[in-house]
C-alpha cells in the first residue's frame, strides 16, 4: 500500500515547532517594537498654527528657554507663552511679516491661540516640572534639542520605563542648576562624581513608588 | 467576640472584675441586623451584594449585545490615534496667575441670618474646593457637607441662564436680556412712585447682610407703600421671638459651647440641624478631648424626638415627642426651682414631667445643672414654639449663663424671618392689593406652608418678578424670571451669629450672566444700576469708617485689602447687650404649651425637620448631596416617615411600606423608615424633598411634605394619621454595607470605666503572637503617614464624605446603584448602635482606608495594581488595574470602591468643572480607594522642597481633617515625634480595627468616652 504521507511529513513538526520559534519570535519582537512609544510616539511633529521656529528663536539668536516658558521652576507646568509675549518683541520686530498673521490677530482679537501639544502625557500620570528643574535635570534631557528643531517633535518616547530609567539612576543626566537650560552642555568627565555631589547637596530621592506620578 | 476577658485575665494576675465592672456592649447597624435577619445576613456575607456584578435595569439582552458590539468596534477604532490635544494659552496672563498653581480666596457663604467664611480653591479661575475658613467664627477653618457642596451647586447643569418673560399672548416664553426687565422696570416705576409703592411688594430670604439691609431700607424709604415680607421655610424666627418675649427687645441669642460643662439639647440638633453647628460642633468637642484618665469632659443631655447626631454625642438622651419638650421645659425648671435655683414661675402651673421621663432622670439633669450654674446651656430647638425658647433662656438666666454661655446681642444688619408678614403679603395678593410682586430668591410656590395657598393667591398678581438659580417651581409661575447670580459669582456682604462681617467675594464672572439680590434690590431702590461690587463697596465704606485714619487716602482700599484677603472685618463682632432684665413667664403662655402637650392617644404628631443633605429642598439637584447617606437613617436619595419601633409595630408597618400620612385634608405618600430612638407617637419627615422642577438630578426625588405644614404649625403639628397605602417602596439605605460581622468594630467606655482600665480598647481582644512569613519592611525612613480618629468627638455630620468626594472626583452613581451597594465614597461613615431599640446608644465611626502595612488587598493583586510605597502608604494605581475585584474581595474593612459602569462618561461640560486636576478621574472596571489624599502629600512634598525646608506637622491636612468641624480626624508622620498624630496614637484609647488579623493598619481610632452622671450610671442602677 502506497504512503499516504510523502516522506518529508516527518519533518513537519519539527519544522512547524522551528517555524513557531521564529514567527512567535518576530511577533513578540515586532510587537516590543512597533507597539513601544519608542515607535509610536518618538517623532511625533504636528503642525502648529503658526510656523514657530525654535531653531531661530532658542538655537540662533539664543533667547533662553525661560523667557517665554516662564513658569517652569513655579509650576507643574512650563506654559506655552501667552500671546503678549509673542507681541512684546514682534510689535517692533518683524511686525508685517505674513507669517504672524494668527499672533497678531490672536493679540488684537484677543482670542487665544490653540497649539497643538506635543508633549503629551496621559491622564493619569502627573508630572511637576519643578523638582526636576530643581534637581538640575537638563530641558534637553527629556524634550531633546529643541534649538535645533523647526518645528518641535517628540524626542524622548516619555513612556514610564524611560521616567523610572532616570529615577533609578539620575546620574547621568543631572547638571549644576545654572546649566539647566543650557541646550550645548555635555556632561563634564567627573559627571559621576559631580552627580554625586548634586544629590547629596539637594537630597534627592527620585520617587519610585507608583504615587510619585499616579494619584 | 469577648476575647478580652482572657486578654485581661491572664495580663498579670490582675483580677477579671476590671472586665466585669465595663458594661458589656453589643454594637448593631440595623434592626434587621439585631434580629438575625436573612437579607442583613446575606448582605454581611457578600463582598458586594446580590446582583451588584449585573448591568442595569432597564437594559435587555439584545440591546447590551448591540451596545457590546458598538463599544469593541469603537475602542478598536479610538486605540488607533493618540488623541490630538490643544494648548491654549492666555492672551495677556492674569496679573498673580501662574498656571498650574492653584489659587485661594476668602469668600462667604450666606445662610440665613448667617454666613459661613470659606476659603474656595480655584484652578486657573475655575472654583473646585471649598474649606473653612479659620479666622471665621462660623466655620474656623471647619466646614459641612452643604458647604462642600456649594461647589457642585455653581456648577449646576440645570441653572437658568437667560431671562425669561412669560408673554400672555400666545401664552409662552420669551428669551430676554437683562436691559429689557430693566426696561419694564422701568416702565413701572414712575406708577409706583406716584403712588408711593402701594401695589408694590417684595419677598426677600432672611438675610444678615449690611449692603442688603441698607438697600431694603432704601427701598422702603423710597415706595413708603411698598410691603416686605421676609421669609423661609426654616429660620431662627422661634429663637428671636422667645428672646423677645422675655426682654421685650428683639434680641439675638448665640451660644458659647466652649464655656459649657453642662449642656442641655431640647430638640435642637446642635451639631447638624441649627445653623451655626460647624462653630457648636468645634466648642462642643473642645469640651471632650481627652488626652489623659485625669481630664475632666463635659456633659450633654439631650431631649428630643428624632434621633439626631446631637441625640448621638449625648450621654443622657431621652426620646420625648417634639409636642412635649415645652411640657418637660417646665417640669425642669420646676425642678430647678426645687433644687435651689431662683426660677420664678407663675403659680398655677402644674410641673408634671410627661410620663416617660423617669423622676430620677429630671432629678438628675437639674442636679447636675444646677451644680454648674454660670458653667451650663440649655438650648430649644427652633422648631420648638418661641415659649419653650423664653424657658430655656429664663433658666439660663436663672442659672447665671447669660453673659458665660449665653450671649445676646442687638440685632444689627438683619432681615429677620416673620410667617406674620408672609401671612400679611399673602393675604394682601389674595385680595388683589398687589400688581407687581418681586421674589428675591427663595422657592415659595414649592415651600410656602400649604394653609396660605401662596400658588393660588399668586393668580391675582399681574406681575411676578423671580430672581433665582434655577427654573424652579416658583420660576414656572413668574412672569419674568431673573437669572440668580450663585455667591461665588456675585459680591455681597453678610455678618456672622456674633456680628462679625464678611465679604461675599466672586471667584468667577457670573456664568450664564445671573444678577445677584443685591443688584436687583438696588435698581429697585435708587432707579439705577449698579454693579454688586459697587453696591458692596458703598456699604463697606460706612461699616469700615470706625477704623480708618482720616489722614492716610489709601486706608480704605487698606482695610478693605484686609477684609478681602482674611475673609472677615475682624473686631467687627457686636458687643453683648447690656444686661436686661427678664420679664417674669406669664401663666398664659406656660399654660397654653402645657396645653398642647397633652396626650393625644388617637394620632401621631408630624414633626418636620431640615433634610441635612437638601435642606429646605434648594439643594435638592446637587447629586453629592443626594447620594450623601443621611447620618442617622442612612438613607440616601429621598425621605421617609421615620417611625419609633413600637409604633411602626403598634401599626404594623414595616421599613419600605407605603403609608399615606394625613394632617387634616392633605395627604402624602410616603415609604416608612424605622429609626431606633425615635420618639414613640412621633413621626419625623424631612423637608426638600419631591421637587417638581428641581433639575436632573432632584426633581421627583423623595415625597414633598410642604403640603402638610400649615404657618401655625412649622415645627410640628399634631393630628397626623398614618394609613398602608399597600404600596411598597424602594429605599437605597447603606446602614448594612460595608459591615464587619459583629466584631468589636466601634469601642466605647464610660469616663468612670476607661478611668479604671485605660487600655481597655486594645485590649478588647486578643491579638495573637505570630511569626511573619516573610521579612517585614521597616519603614524607617522618610516620613510614615498615619492617621488617627478620634470617636468621641466624631459628630457624624458628613462633612468629610463630602469633602473627599469633592476632593478626590469620587462619582455618584445614583438611587438604583445605591441600593445595590455600588456608592463610591472612599469615606464611608458607619453608625453604630447599642442598647435597645427603643432607647440606643449611638456612635460614628468614619472608616477610610486603613493602610495596612500588611496590606491584604496587595497580595491578591494579580497585575500589582495596589503596592506598597516607602511612607507606608496603600498605593492604587488606576491605569493597571484591571478589575479583577480580588482585592476588594481580600480587604476585611469593606473599603474598596469598584467602577461597575462608566460613571462620568456623561458629565456634562460644565459638571467637569468641579473636578480636581490634581486627581485621575476614573474609568469603568477600575478599583479605587482613599489614598490619604495623596495628591496633597506629593505637592506638599514639593512645595517643601522647593522652598528648601523640611516637612512640617500640618504642612497636609487630607480633605477629610480639614473638612472635620471637630478635629476628630488627625494625619501625619509617625517617625516625627513632635506630630500631633503621635500625641493621639500614644492616648490609651487609641486601637486599630481587627488587630487580630496582624495587617497593621496605620489608620486608628481613640475610643468613644460617654460621660453618664453618677447618679444614672448603670452601676447606680443595678
Amino acid at each position: 500500500m502506497a504512503q499516504i504521507f510523502p516522506r518529508w511529513t516527518n519533518e513537519l513538526p519539527l519544522r512547524l515547532a522551528a517555524a513557531s520559534v521564529v514567527v512567535g519570535g518576530l511577533l513578540v519582537a515586532g510587537i516590543w517594537y512597533y507597539f513601544s512609544p519608542e515607535y509610536t510616539d518618538v517623532g511625533y511633529q504636528p503642525v502648529q498654527p503658526v510656523a514657530y521656529s525654535h531653531k531661530l528663536h532658542a538655537g540662533e539668536l539664543g533667547i533662553n528657554c525661560l523667557y517665554c516658558h516662564a513658569t517652569v521652576d513655579r509650576s507643574p507646568v512650563a506654559v506655552v507663552p501667552p500671546t503678549q509675549v509673542c507681541m512684546n518683541c514682534h510689535h517692533v520686530v518683524k511686525r508685517d511679516a505674513p507669517t504672524l498673521a494668527v499672533i497678531r490677530e490672536s493679540s488684537a482679537n484677543r482670542r487665544p491661540m490653540q497649539w497643538v501639544r506635543v508633549h503629551n502625557l496621559p491622564g493619569f500620570a502627573h508630572f511637576d516640572h519643578r523638582p526636576h528643574i530643581r534637581a538640575g535635570v537638563g530641558c534637553a534631557a527629556c524634550h531633546g534639542r529643541i534649538d535645533q528643531m523647526e518645528v518641535v517633535a517628540l524626542s524622548e518616547p516619555l513612556s514610564m520605563s524611560w521616567c523610572l530609567d532616570c529615577h533609578r539612576n539620575p546620574d547621568p543626566y543631572l547638571r549644576p542648576e545654572h546649566e539647566v537650560t543650557n541646550m550645548d552642555w555635555s556632561a563634564p568627565k567627573d559627571q559621576l562624581q559631580s552627580a554625586a555631589l548634586i544629590r547629596s547637596a539637594k537630597n534627592l530621592q527620585p520617587p519610585l513608588d507608583c504615587t510619585g506620578c499616579h494619584r | 467576640m469577648s476575647a478580652c476577658g482572657s486578654a485581661c485575665g491572664c495580663g498579670g494576675g490582675s483580677p477579671p472584675s476590671g472586665t466585669a465592672a465595663r458594661k458589656e456592649r453589643e454594637h448593631w447597624r440595623s434592626l434587621e441586623q439585631l434580629a438575625g435577619a436573612v437579607e442583613a445576613r446575606a448582605f454581611l456575607e457578600r463582598e458586594f451584594p446580590v446582583g451588584a456584578s449585573e448591568p442595569p435595569e432597564g437594559i435587555d439582552r439584545r440591546s447590551f449585545v448591540q451596545l457590546l458590539g458598538a463599544t469593541l468596534s469603537l475602542a478598536g477604532l479610538a486605540a488607533c490615534r493618540k488623541p490630538v490635544e490643544q494648548i491654549v494659552p492666555y492672551v495677556t496672563p492674569p496679573e498673580e496667575l501662574v498656571p498650574g498653581i492653584a489659587q485661594r480666596y476668602a469668600t462667604t457663604m450666606p445662610f440665613g441670618l448667617t454666613g459661613y467664611g470659606l476659603v474656595v480653591e480655584s484652578h486657573e479661575g475655575r472654583p473646585t474646593k471649598i474649606e473653612g475658613n479659620e479666622l471665621h467664627p462660623a466655620t474656623r477653618g471647619g466646614s459641612s457637607a452643604q458647604m462642600q457642596a456649594a461647589i457642585l451647586g455653581l456648577y449646576d447643569p440645570d441653572r437658568s441662564r437667560q431671562v425669561v418673560q412669560r408673554v400672555a399672548a400666545p401664552a409662552a416664553l420669551e428669551n430676554r436680556a437683562w436691559s429689557d426687565f430693566v426696561d419694564a422696570w422701568k416702565a413701572l416705576e414712575d406708577g409706583y412712585l406716584a403712588s408711593g409703592g402701594a401695589g408694590l411688594a417684595v419677598l426677600a430670604l432672611p438675610s444678615s447682610s449690611p449692603t442688603l439691609f441698607r438697600l431694603a431700607g432704601a427701598a422702603r424709604q423710597r415706595f413708603p407703600q411698598l410691603r416686605w415680607a421676609t421669609w423661609e421655610p426654616v429660620s431662627e424666627e422661634n429663637s428671636l421671638a422667645g428672646a423677645a418675649l422675655l426682654t421685650g427687645r428683639p434680641l439675638r441669642p448665640s451660644f458659647d459651647l466652649r464655656a459649657a460643662r453642662v449642656l442641655v439639647s431640647l430638640d435642637a440638633d446642635l451639631f447638624l440641624g441649627e445653623s451655626d453647628a460647624v462653630s457648636y460642633a468645634r466648642d462642643f468637642a473642645e469640651g471632650r478631648r481627652l488626652k489623659s484618665e485625669s481630664d475632666s469632659m463635659n456633659r450633654l443631655w439631650v431631649v428630643e424626638s428624632a434621633l439626631t447626631s446631637t441625640g448621638a454625642m449625648a450621654d443622657h438622651r431621652l426620646p420625648l415627642a417634639s409636642g412635649q419638650v415645652g411640657v418637660f421645659t417646665i417640669a425642669l425648671a420646676s425642678a430647678l426651682a426645687a433644687a435651689g435655683v431662683t426660677l420664678e414661675l407663675p403659680p398655677g402651673i402644674p410641673a408634671m414631667a410627661p410620663p416617660q421621663v423617669p423622676p430620677t432622670w429630671l432629678a438628675a439633669l437639674a442636679k447636675d445643672l444646677a451644680a454648674n450654674a454660670g458653667r451650663s446651656l440649655v438650648v430649644a430647638g427652633r422648631d420648638q414654639p418661641p415659649a419653650v425658647h423664653a424657658l430655656a433662656l429664663a433658666i439660663n438666666g436663672a442659672l447665671g449663663n447669660v453673659g458665660t454661655t449665653v450671649v445676646l446681642r442687638e440685632p444689627v444688619d438683619l432681615l429677620t424671618p416673620s410667617t406674620t408678614e408672609l401671612t400679611g403679603l399673602v393675604g394682601a395678593l389674595r385680595d388683589g392689593a398687589i400688581s407687581t410682586l418681586i421674589i428675591l430668591g427663595g422657592n415659595p410656590v414649592y415651600d410656602a406652608p400649604a394653609d396660605l395657598r401662596f400658588e393660588a393667591a399668586l393668580a391675582k398678581v399681574g406681575n411676578i418678578v423671580h430672581l433665582g438659580l434655577a427654573a424652579d417651581e416658583t420660576a414656572e409661575r413668574a412672569h419674568w424670571h431673573l437669572p440668580e447670580a450663585h455667591f461665588l459669582e456675585a459680591w455681597g456682604d453678610c455678618r456672622a451669629a456674633d456680628g462679625s462681617a464678611s465679604v461675599v467675594q466672586p471667584l468667577i464672572e457670573p456664568l450664564f450672566g445671573g444678577k445677584s439680590a443685591v443688584e436687583l434690590l438696588r435698581l429697585i431702590a435708587t432707579g439705577e444700576e449698579q454693579s454688586g461690587h459697587d453696591a458692596v463697596w458703598e456699604s463697606w465704606s460706612v461699616l469700615l469708617s470706625p477704623v480708618l485714619s482720616a489722614e492716610d487716602p489709601f486706608a480704605f482700599d487698606n482695610a478693605l485689602n484686609r477684609v478681602l484677603h482674611d475673609g472677615l472685618f475682624s473686631g467687627s463682632a457686636i458687643e453683648p447687650a447690656a444686661a436686661t432684665p427678664f420679664s417674669p413667664l406669664s401663666a398664659e403662655l406656660l399654660g397654653a404649651l402645657q396645653e398642647s402637650g397633652g396626650d393625644s392617644t388617637d394620632s401621631l404628631e408630624l414633626v418636620f425637620r431640615p433634610s441635612p443633605a437638601t435642606h429646605d429642598g434648594r439643594f435638592a439637584n446637587v447629586g453629592w448631596l443626594q447620594e450623601l447617606p443621611d447620618a442617622m437613617s442612612k438613607m440616601a436619595w429621598g425621605n421617609a416617615a421615620l417611625l419609633a419601633p413600637r409604633t411602626a409595630a403598634r401599626l404594623g408597618l414595616a421599613n419600605e411600606d407605603g403609608v399615606r400620612l394625613k394632617v387634616g385634608s392633605a395627604a402624602v405618600e410616603l415609604p416608612v423608615w424605622i429609626v431606633p430612638g425615635q420618639a414613640e407617637e412621633s413621626v419625623v419627615v424631612h423637608l426638600g424633598y419631591g421637587r417638581l422642577a428641581a433639575g436632573r438630578v432632584g426633581t421627583g426625588v423623595g415625597a414633598n411634605v410642604y403640603p402638610l405644614r400649615s404657618s401655625a404649625q412649622l415645627g410640628f403639628a399634631a393630628g397626623a394619621t398614618l394609613e398602608p397605602s399597600g404600596q411598597r417602596h424602594r429605599i437605597a439605605q447603606t446602614q448594612d454595607h460595608g459591615s464587619m460581622e459583629g466584631r468589636p468594630i466601634v469601642r466605647e467606655a464610660s469616663l468612670e470605666e476607661w478611668r479604671r482600665e485605660p487600655r481597655f480598647a486594645a485590649e478588647m481582644v486578643e491579638v495573637p503572637h505570630s511569626a511573619p512569613l516573610w521579612e517585614q519592611h521597616k519603614y524607617d525612613t522618610g516620613p510614615q503617614w498615619a492617621m488617627t480618629v478620634d470617636l468621641n468627638v466624631c459628630t457624624g455630620c458628613n462633612a468629610c464624605v463630602l469633602a473627599c468626594q469633592s476632593e478626590n472626583n469620587v462619582p455618584i452613581v445614583g438611587h438604583e446603584q445605591v441600593r445595590r451597594g455600588r456608592e463610591m465614597h472612599w469615606l464611608r461613615l458607619d453608625r453604630y448602635f447599642s442598647g435597645t431599640p427603643e432607647q440606643p446608644e449611638v456612635v460614628f465611626q468614619p472608616v477610610p482606608c486603613m493602610q495596612c502595612e500588611n496590606a491584604p488587598c496587595e497580595q491578591v493583586c494579580p497585575v500589582a495594581a495596589t503596592t506598597h510605597t516607602e511612607d507606608g502608604l496603600n498605593a492604587m494605581v488606576y491605569n493597571r488595574c484591571i478589575g479583577t475585584r480580588y482585592c476588594s474581595n481580600n480587604c476585611p474593612y469593606k473599603v474598596r470602591r469598584f467602577n461597575f459602569f462608566n460613571y462620568t462618561k456623561d458629565t456634562p461640560e460644565l459638571l467637569k468643572m468641579a473636578a480636581n486636576p490634581d486627581v485621575t478621574v476614573r474609568s469603568r472596571g477600575v478599583m479605587e480607594k482613599c489614598t490619604y489624599c495623596v495628591q496633597r502629600i506629593q505637592s506638599a512634598r514639593i512645595d517643601a522642597k522647593m522652598a528648601e525646608r523640611p516637612l512640617a506637622d500640618g504642612d497636609i491636612k487630607t480633605a477629610c481633617q480639614q473638612a472635620c468641624p471637630t478635629r476628630a480626624i488627625v494625619f501625619g508622620d509617625l517617625r516625627d515625634p513632635e506630630a500631633q498624630v503621635n500625641e493621639r496614637k500614644e492616648s490609651s484609647r487609641n486601637y486599630v480595627l481587627l488587630a487580630e488579623l496582624g495587617n497593621k493598619p496605620r489608620t486608628s481610632y481613640l475610643a468613644r468616652i460617654r460621660n453618664p452622671h453618677p447618679d444614672l450610671s448603670p452601676a447606680v442602677e443595678a
